[in-house]
């Protein structure tokens, strides 16, 4: 391992990356939160534990983790399976509505389905119409919270998952079906069981997910379900308390290493490549018996309709005028492009818009480019070196990124011999460093799941012929993860656009970015226009994301179709069929 | 091991630095007085929280044309104040303005903020800035944090005549909007002005059993506010009837969501917020900064402001120009009589312990 210079360079680099912006700043900024005099107090565990609210928001934090990392799994791989697998009728148009998840999240997502289902909702309001003794306000509480975010976040198992089944050989499949194994038997015992790696990572994201669970909750919770996250927030905006507020992501944060712990265990010394000499690309499979079949085409459509409308009514109410939105009433004569108008027309214009692009191509081309070799050589040398690597390349998952931005700031506010001698705060850089070091958990998992699923005896089969490290994963290994690469870096992009916990302590005075300007045009103690311009800011996002997702789509498609045709003999040539945007909270740190 | 010494000596250099706040070396050093002259055009950082609503895009063009080039960076109160405070060693701001006392009072403690006198300081009461003797801080704006509730439902008569009212008589339960977090400057002022009326140096944290009762009593009565939907908009919906709000939203509010409310004058007054201006610690354009403060906080800039945005300005020289019905309201107005230094002292653990005992 150490023979290859290539790895050496990667490991002084990455070493240094790891303990100049990720063990050091964070460090300074916990030392400084539980040791403020020089020693330790009690004082932040003490007054949680003995509170009631903390520890039942806490609770619910946890139970919404677990459930989720269920639910989800259960709604994608359905979903997945309904468009990638079996055979279902307009299953394209089926996916383009549970992509819609890759393009919104957040509070207006969350406000989509309260338009829908809250107590002036239009399906409410028709449901009690037909039982005029319902309750209309039965859409709130630990239930709906529950629906709505795993219907929010089933992106990465359309992106990741369905990328991993396009990779299974279907030669197996028909064997299997050959010796009598039924539809059932035949997706129980070959195909989930080779999408192992990638559920057990996606199955982190939403366990984290579930644990930094806000907008959700708040919007629906109601009083009986109420997470931990706005009270981390809260605590951590006052310097009184940002104890609290640290040790109860800490908290969080250590629960998802733990899982992240178990999922690795589980995924290890499996095989979860085909092992056949020539494998063949996957066909659809027709649900044979009849009743199913009619179950599964029902629940497919249904689903879908879950997932577009309330996109749909984001879009009609970015029309209407805030106080339509928010007493939920929307005539047709009462829509106008004054809320574009109004957004487009700022002084500022264009401007937010393109830096925030720049920052967030930038951060997301280097933590994936940055970590498709690391997370390679994670993937391949396990020992405790590596091991240690990996956990702490997971750092910025313990802390939110107010802290990790106030960790930056207390690190590089004076010539730090860590950079080189130089100052980093109010530069352009230090935004920059942020949002890749806040990217680096997510894009390390997603990519090595997809390394795992690569078949080593190619990799062997070129070391044999001579082959060097670079050589090899530059001509073999890239080509077939390129597509996962693609979708993790899109995924990264589209969640960085409207940063606002970060840029706020980070961004250079002469270039902020759109979280910025988005916030101060939403929040004015959520003003009328602040309301509908929310709104247009989603829908103006979602374009961007969405032609995000088609350009990748696109090339990746076009770029690993030729890859594979040259050479490799594996057949992992599809891309991620659109390559989404995440909601922002899917990757958030809790 | 050089790296590892090194790495300890910075850290416990850093941490002193950051622990022990500097404020005594800024405050007692002489009060900066801005140089005569035109403003010489340099780029200033200002950081606020008063920028929404179209406030920065009027300021920066109004700037320009006083000669005065501004970037404006928006950020909430709590954000803006912990940004100060973070980069106190190396400001990147040159002034700030829009905070109230109670987050200029953190600042300066952290020694951010340094002590200066502009040319109007003899037209704004000081008693309104900062009360010690090195001002670090200016006041320019005042709101009043008030009690409104819906006049179809209830008359001036029937109408609440205190916040203590809403959760003592059985007709007001369940019918105000109570916060669901204390982030928000206007929701800490609503509890100095309850806390402050139970002082007592035997309670916790200051405040007697007494007062605490009323915090408890104020959440199990209340009903609780909605993410993203303005008080505004439920009152209109009918979902509830009362809750605070800040004297300068609610004519605009009214007219959007076609409801009409009156406010409530306990006899013992209401809360003030009022926005304040200082010069940043360690900035490199300290002279055109003072200048820039002196043109902003003039009663002519303010006055026109107050015009802009319906704001009751400071200046009293700048409230002839003010809109008539706001002076007029603000003199009617008893302001509570609040000790801001004991508010200041403990509202960080007053927020901790709302939130940890009392909030559900």
């Amino acid at each position: 391992m150490l023979r290859s210079p290539a790895v050496l360079i990667v490991g002084v680099a990455l070493t240094w990356f790891i303990a100049a912006f990720l063990v050091w700043p964070n460090a300074n900024v916990l030392i400084q939160t539980f040791f403020p005099d020089g020693s330790f107090s009690g004082r932040a565990a003490e007054k949680l534990f003995s509170s009631q609210r903390a520890m039942k928001a806490l609770g619910n934090s946890f139970l919404l983790a677990v459930a989720l990392s269920i639910t989800v799994n259960v709604v994608g791989i359905f979903i997945v399976l309904v468009t990638q697998y079996f055979r279902i009728r307009g299953s394209r148009v089926l996916f383009l509505g549970y992509a819609t998840t890759f393009i919104y999240g957040g509070i207006v997502l969350a406000a989509g389905y309260k338009f829908i289902y809250g107590d002036k909702g239009i399906v409410t309001g028709f449901l009690v119409g037909l039982f005029p003794g319902m309750d209309p306000g039965w859409f709130s509480g630990f239930f709906p919270v529950l629906a709505v975010m795993t219907f929010a976040t089933t992106t990465n198992h359309m992106l990741f998952v369905t990328n991993a089944l396009k990779g299974v050989d279907y030669q197996t499949i028909e064997a299997a079906r050959n010796m009598g194994a039924s539809t059932w038997t035949i997706l129980r015992r070959i195909v989930l069981p080779m999408l192992k790696p990638t559920l057990f990572a996606v199955t982190v994201l939403s366990f984290l997910t579930g644990l930094g669970a806000l907008s959700a909750p708040q919007v629906l919770g109601g009083r009986e379900f109420q997470t931990i996250t706005p009270m981390i927030l809260t605590f951590s905006n006052s310097p009184t308390s940002r104890d609290l507020a640290a040790l109860l992501a800490v908290i969080l944060g250590v629960a998802t290493i733990l899982m992240l712990a178990v999922m690795t265990r589980l995924e290890k010394g499996g095989t979860y490549f085909s092992v056949s000499k020539v494998s063949s690309g996957l066909q659809k499979q027709q649900i044979r018996n009849p009743v199913a079949n009619a179950v599964v085409h029902t629940a497919a459509y249904l689903l879908f309709a879950v997932y577009t409308l309330p996109v749909v009514l984001i879009v009609l109410y970015s029309f209407a005028d805030g106080a339509a939105i928010q007493t939920g009433q929307l005539l047709p004569g009462s829509l106008t492009f004054d809320n574009y108008i109004r957004v487009l027309t700022q002084p500022s214009g264009l401007r937010p818009f393109i830096i925030s692009i720049v920052y967030s191509a930038l951060a997301a081309l280097i933590a994936v480019g940055g970590l498709l070799f690391v997370a390679r050589l994670l993937q391949k040398y396990r020992n405790w070196v590596t091991a240690v690597v990996e956990y702490l390349l997971h750092i910025p998952w313990i802390l939110p990124s107010a802290l990790l931005a106030l960790g930056l700031i207390l690190s590089y506010d004076h010539p730090n011999p860590l950079v080189g001698g130089a100052v980093l705060t109010g530069t352009t850089v230090i935004l920059l460093i942020a949002f890749v070091t806040v990217k680096i958990p997510f894009t390390l998992r997603m990519l090595k799941a997809s390394f795992t699923s690569v078949n080593s005896s190619l990799e062997e089969a070129a070391n044999i012929m001579g082959a060097k490290t670079l050589y090899v994963f530059r001509r073999i290994l890239l080509p077939i993860v390129l597509p996962a690469a693609a979708a993790i870096a899109a995924l990264n992009f589209n969640s960085m656009l409207d940063d606002y916990d970060t840029a706020i302590f980070l961004a250079h005075p002469l270039y902020q970015p759109l979280g910025l300007v988005i916030k101060a045009n939403t929040d004015g103690a959520e003003g009328v226009d602040g309301v509908s311009n929310t709104f247009v800011y989603t829908v103006l996002l979602m374009v961007i994301t969405g032609v995000t997702m088609y350009l990748v789509y696109g090339r990746a498609g076009r770029k690993s179709a030729k890859a594979a045709g040259a050479g490799t003999g594996d057949k992992r040539t599809t891309a991620p069929a659109l390559v989404e945007a995440a909601p922002a909270e899917s990757v958030r740190v809790p | 091991m050089v790296a590892g010494a090194v790495a300890v000596a910075l850290l416990s250099g850093c941490g002193a630095g950051a622990a022990a706040p500097t404020a005594s070396q800024a405050a007692s050093g002489p009060s900066a007085v801005a140089p005569s002259g035109a403003p010489s055009g340099e780029t200033l950082v200002v950081y606020t929280n008063s920028n929404g609503e179209g406030r920065g895009e009027w300021l920066t063009k109004k700037a320009a044309e006083a000669g005065f080039k501004i970037e404006i960076v928006g950020a909430g109160g709590a954000d803006a104040t912990n940004k100060l405070i973070a980069e106190k060693n190396n400001p990147i701001a040159d002034v700030a303005f829009g905070l109230n006392n109670m987050y200029f009072e953190q600042v300066k403690a952290a020694g951010a903020i340094a002590p200066f006198t502009p040319a109007w300081s003899a037209e704004v009461d000081t008693a309104k800035g900062d009360r010690s003797d090195s001002k670090a801080y200016w006041p320019l704006v005042q709101q009043a944090i008030l009690l409104g509730y819906n006049t179809e439902k209830f008359s001036a008569d029937e109408a609440p005549k205190d916040w203590t009212d809403l959760w003592t008589q059985d007709k007001f339960k369940g019918r105000y909007e109570r916060v669901t977090g204390l982030g928000t400057a206007t929701a800490q002022l609503v509890f100095a002005g309850i806390l402050t009326r139970y002082k007592d140096d035997g309670g916790d944290l200051g405040v007697s059993d007494e007062g605490w009762k009323q915090v408890e009593a104020y959440f199990k009565n209340g009903t609780p506010a909605v993410a993203k939907t303005d008080l505004f908009a439920r009152i209109a919906a009918g979902d509830t009837d009362m809750g605070q709000m800040p004297s300068s939203i609610i004519v605009e509010r009214e007219k959007s969501f076609s409801v009409d409310v009156a406010t409530v004058m306990p006899s013992v007054g209401v809360p003030l917020a009022i926005e304040q201006v200082a010069l940043v610690n360690g900035t490199d354009k300290q002279d055109e900064a003072l200048k820039f403060i002196d043109w902003f906080g003039s009663a002519k800039t303010q006055g026109e402001w107050s015009q802009q945005f319906n704001s009751m300005p400071v200046n009293k020289a700048a409230a002839a120009t003010a809109k008539p019905q706001v002076v007029e309201f603000f003199n009617t107005l008893k302001q509570q009589d609040i000790d801001w230094n004991f508010v200041q002292e403990n509202m960080g653990a007053w927020v901790e312990k709302i939130e940890l005992e009392y909030m559900s």
